[in-house]
């Protein structure tokens, strides 16, 4: 099962990279474990989670091809 | 006017003083109008820790940002009696004394277009996912966090 990460703001340069192509995670809260093993300060970090273009706030399952995507508190304008 | 599905709100660098008076020129034949409200967000010198801020860089997560526009002009038009209203935000690099965001609404009378202009921005400020850079004369920057 393969999973697309889109990475912004702050939290792009945490990683260094603004995305990650994943297999084999079921759902989002597995994936942030992972993501914070790899990437620690991460875990201090601020930001809401969107699973193809929608913020959510529990652990949500993915699937083939899903987009989970990383946003920092927005700064536009 | 209604759109039926979500636009492209995003121009490259900033928004020019040409396009801002092209746009306000184009509602002339729309005779129903009576007032307009424009927003215009300008990128600002601010000094953070003896260093002046030359300008932003926008990134955005452009398609649920778009996405997200589009609702938010949904409840806009649902809740003020306008005619029509046109949001435009930068991407990539804009200077500072330079536009980067514009949003213009219109009505037959003031109230409305005066009111859904800037409940429109103070909606784009919280719901669009949309970053800011502050780039330093140095080329150091730290994200923007004004919100």
């Amino acid at each position: 099962m393969s999973i697309n990460v889109l990475i912004f703001g702050h939290l792009a340069d945490i990683t260094g990279k603004d995305s990650l192509q994943l297999r084999d995670f079921h759902d989002t809260d597995q994936l942030i474990d992972h993501l914070n093993n790899l990437f620690p300060s991460m875990k201090k970090a601020r930001y809401a989670c969107a699973v193809d273009q929608k913020i959510i706030r529990t652990n949500t399952q993915l699937r083939e091809d899903s987009t989970v995507a990383l946003l920092p508190p927005f700064s536009g304008g | 006017m209604k759109q039926k599905e979500p636009k492209n709100i995003f121009i490259r660098n900033a928004v020019s003083p040409a396009f801002i008076a092209e746009s306000i020129g184009k509602h002339g034949e729309k005779t129903g109008i009576g007032a307009h409200s424009i927003f215009l967000g300008q990128v600002r010198a601010d000094v953070i820790d003896n260093k002046t801020v030359t300008g932003i860089e926008y990134t955005a997560y452009e398609d649920m940002a778009n996405q997200q526009m589009f609702l938010i002009r949904e409840d806009i038009f649902e809740k003020y009696p306008i005619t029509c209203m046109h949001v435009y935000h930068s991407l990539g690099r804009v200077g500072t004394g330079e536009i980067c965001l514009f949003v213009f609404t219109s009505s037959p009378h003031r109230k409305p277009a005066i009111d859904a202009c800037e409940e429109t921005v103070e909606r784009i400020k919280k719901e669009l996912p949309v970053w800011g850079r502050e780039i330093f004369a140095d080329e150091s920057y730290q994200w923007k966090k004004d919100n």
